[in-house]
């Protein structure tokens, strides 16, 4: 198989070493004397799951912590597909070079609504049954987890278990479970997972609808199984796994550099952030663990970079110490500190400017919304003084560009937040050009607002595309010197918001749709909108009783019985304050807000340094 | 301390590009902790500098980098170093000190040999090699930046060597690089294509070494690295 590649398949191929494994730091298990085994399948190309923290954490857990085996598997690019398809190749884990069927599990990772086609393409070329029906004894488990799982029912015809919540906690007594009961047929086994805490098996449940298409009721099948399904949560970050030696790719990968969990979650409470919510609560990992992980990590890859990821690394509360510590340590081996994403205020351009060991090329920020009062309604806690102040401190410390993240159609927002948009990037041109001698580059990205699961606007209709097209052309109107606009594809939007909200009738549609040959679909070369609703209208489902319908408070929404800790009651009412343009504040600020994650999951906000928000402002 | 480093990359890693091949060494410089010398400016990066980029596809014997430390460390220290630390797909075999005024790699190395393995059962490659040695011209499009001119590999084939194992036999092409004419393997599989040596015979290609050719000798770069002969 391996010289079969490497002599007539590889050299046919762009970029090769996506589909040659042997990495620095790869586990390749004992097949016979390990217990369950399982393939990490990424539903995108190499370098986009190599890239991926998630991936890092789950196969250093499984392979060096249990007598189970996790192997890796990634999207073919349609170059390879069509040749492996040729020549009767099936899709192979880049450990063993084992088909994908030889596995007793296959795991896909959820982390973008659209990549469900290219679930569907690496299960036809494994030669699996595409949906759990057509299944039999010998097929593998296929599984799912991450953050699109948290609305599982579109790919409740595809998926036979999902897990819901941080996967470290779940997947390895789900593995143990497994494999004490392998004995078991197809669907005792499946029973039997159905009871451990944050697994879901779609297939053991009904689900009755109205005539007007909304829910009715869902029903599990057999006693003893669940009605609702809570997430899993580590409760102590500090002691949780993490890798040391992750697999150092040969090739380049989307983020190729030695990576830090400094905490997960985050607990600002920005309204329309999926993340935010169904992380909660926030945990942090103590400086010292920290230093202790860079150590090691860069020891055993030597990168040239360290990155802070979390979704808000600024708001760890020992950043500046960490920062400066790691700075100090590894600097003088060229080793740099990487912050991927900076909070609207000037202390984090202070510390960015003291990390930035590439010239100062362009800073990235995100006041999302235009206008004050639309900043309100998101709970973004960021005003106009402060985004100033931010970008004042960058161009008189030398950075020349700036980028900026907005959204557009977010609920509520009429013109004069469109026009906002515009008036900030003049105000911003016109702080830059007070230091700068030649005229700064602003930048200005517009991503199109879908409303997801499990957040306050979980009930707003979002934008149709002509909406959004009137906006765009909007904001386009008039072109302003040296400000770049650009644009997410609405399309695209339109159809990650029919699946962001959808129920499990949304199989059909996504079988057809692979059928007709989409895949790729978060790629825009590869993306067809046309397939996409001729496979709607085929299916004679109205994508826009998903997307742009305002939803009542009392409808039973699909992902109702997904238990991420916040009370749907919380939701409600900061639906209701957004509305009313009234702000939330922070729980580590101000004290519990009454979100319900801490008491229901019984487990607490956990920071470990003294906190740095008296830098804000 | 400026030192040459002569190292072989097995097979498995022929489809790296020359970017991927300069990570995997700086990444082990870092993981062995080589006191290698950083440049000055806004980004640091360690003083290293390749030879003759090892096209992709190809698998390579004797490749070569030049590497500056800030500080003196034996030969054999570095070289069981770094060792204990690359993939093992990849090994360095020899190196040794330079000079600071040696000129660079890029600039020196004027010649390539490559290999092609073919599966020559019923094949006359001696008789192949005889006709291709005695043509005057030959004329194949060109590959890479310049693509599809005329070019005539004609005065850039140095020597054509055969070695016959059991049942393969290697063809080995001695060629210019750089000056006078910069030969490219793919243009050398077009060649012999052209030539009638059918491309489908061949069942490995790597590049044996890169060398400096003074008149007719052929040296290897760690030879050759005097400032004043």
């Amino acid at each position: 198989m391996k010289d079969k590649l490497y002599r007539d398949i590889l050299p046919r191929v762009s970029k090769p070493a996506r589909y040659t494994g042997n990495e620095l730091n790869v586990i390749k298990k004992d097949w016979e004397t390990s217990h369950t085994k399982m393939v990490f399948a990424f539903p995108d190309v190499y370098e986009i799951g190599m890239s991926h923290i998630g991936g890092k954490i789950l196969y250093g857990l499984v392979n060096e912590k249990t007598d189970h085996l996790m192997e890796r598997s990634y999207a073919p690019w349609p170059d390879m597909e069509s040749i492996m398809r040729e020549e009767n190749i099936p899709l192979y884990s880049l450990e063993s070079f084992r088909p994908l069927a030889d596995f007793d599990i296959v795991g896909f990772s959820l982390q973008y609504e659209l990549s469900i086609t290219n679930i569907l393409n690496m299960l036809d070329l494994s030669g699996i049954p595409l949906k759990s029906e057509q299944r039999g004894e010998d097929d593998p488990l296929i599984v799912a987890g991450g953050p699109v799982a948290f609305n599982p029912e579109p790919f409740a015809d595809f998926i036979d278990v999902f897990f819901i919540g941080d996967g470290e906690e779940v997947l390895p007594e789900f593995l143990d479970a497994y494999y004490n009961n392998r004995h078991l047929g197809r669907q005792e086994c499946l029973i039997k997972m159905a009871a451990i805490e944050g697994i879901y098996v779609p297939q053991l449940y009904n689900v009755e609808y109205f005539s007007d298409n909304t829910i009715k009721s869902r029903q599990p099948l057999y006693a003893g199984i669940p009605s609702i399904i809570r997430k899993r949560v580590v409760a102590n970050l500090d002691e949780a796994y993490y890798p040391d030696k992750p697999v150092l790719p040969y090739m380049e990968i989307i983020h190729d550099r030695a990576v830090l969990e400094v905490m997960r979650g985050c607990q600002r409470g920005c309204r329309f952030c999926h993340a935010g919510m169904v992380y909660r609560p926030t945990r942090e990992r103590s400086i010292d663990t920290l230093f202790g992980q860079a150590r090691n990590q860069l020891l055993h890859t030597g990168y040239e970079e360290v990155s802070l990821a979390s979704l808000s690394t600024l708001d760890y509360s020992a950043v500046d110490q960490l920062v400066k510590g790691l700075v100090a340590e590894h600097g003088p081996r060229g080793v740099g500190v990487a912050l991927p994403s900076l909070r609207v205020d000037a202390f984090s351009i202070e510390l960015a400017n003291e990390v930035q060991k590439v010239r100062k090329t362009t800073l990235t920020l995100a006041p999302e919304a235009g206008s004050q009062r639309l900043r309100d309604v998101i709970n973004k806690n960021v005003d106009t003084e402060q985004l100033l102040s931010a970008v004042e401190a960058a161009f008189k410390s030398g950075w020349m560009s700036i980028k900026l993240y907005f959204m557009i159609g977010l609920p509520t927002e009429n013109r004069e937040d469109l026009d906002g948009i515009l008036d900030l990037l003049d105000e911003v041109k016109k702080v830059g050009n007070q230091y700068s001698r030649r005229p700064v580059e602003i930048r200005a990205s517009m991503a199109c607002f879908v409303p997801k699961p499990h957040t306050p606007f979980q009930w707003q209709p979002q934008n149709n595309i002509a909406e959004l097209q009137d906006k765009i052309a909007w904001l386009r109107r008039s072109k302003r010197k040296h400000i770049k606009l650009s644009f997410h594809d609405s399309q695209t939007s339109y159809l990650e918001g029919v699946i962001a909200r959808g129920d499990r009738r949304l199989g059909e549609v996504i079988l057809t749709a692979w059928q007709k040959g989409c895949r790729f679909d978060g790629w825009s070369e590869y993306f067809s909108f046309e397939r996409w609703m001729d496979s709607f209208h085929q299916c004679a489902i109205e994508p826009d009783f998903y997307v742009t319908r305002q939803r009542a408070y009392s409808e039973i929404m699909p992902w109702d019985f997904i238990d991420i800790g916040v009370t749907k009651e919380f939701l409600a009412e900061e639906n209701e304050l957004a509305m009313a343009g009234i702000l939330s504040p922070d729980c580590r600020q101000v004290g519990c807000t009454g979100c319900g994650v801490c008491t229901s999951l019984e487990v607490d906000l956990d920071i470990r340094g003294e906190e740095n928000f008296a830098h804000q402002g | 301390m400026r030192i040459r480093v002569e190292y072989e990359v097995n097979s498995e890693l022929r489809f790296l590009s020359n970017l991927d091949m300069m990570n995997v060494i700086q990444r082990a410089l870092r993981r062995a902790d080589i006191p290698y010398a950083l440049s000055e400016g806004f980004n640091p990066h360690i003083r290293l500098s390749m030879g003759t980029v090892l096209p992709v596809g190809l698998w390579g014997q004797r490749e070569y980098f030049d590497l500056e430390l800030s500080e003196r460390m034996s030969i054999e220290g570095f070289s069981s170093k770094m060792n204990a630390v690359l993939p093992p797909t990849i090994e360095i075999n020899h190196a040794c000190e330079i000079e600071q005024l040696t000129p660079a790699l890029m600039k020196v190395i004027n010649a390539t040999a490559y290999v092609f393995v073919i599966n020559a059962d019923d094949v006359d490659v001696s008789a192949w090699r005889d006709q291709v040695l005695n043509r005057d011209i030959l004329m194949v499009k060109s590959r890479g930046k310049k693509k599809g001119i005329d070019k005539d590999l004609k005065k850039g084939i140095y020597k054509i060597e055969l070695i016959n194992n059991e049942m393969v036999t290697n063809i080995i092409i001695w060629v210019s690089s750089g000056e006078p004419v910069n030969i490219r393997y793919d243009e050398l599989l077009d060649m012999m294509q052209q030539t009638g040596l059918d491309s489908r015979l061949i069942i490995d290609v790597y590049r044996q070494g890169n060398y400096i050719k003074v008149g007719e000798q052929f040296y290897s770069p760690l030879k050759k690295v005097k400032v004043f002969e």
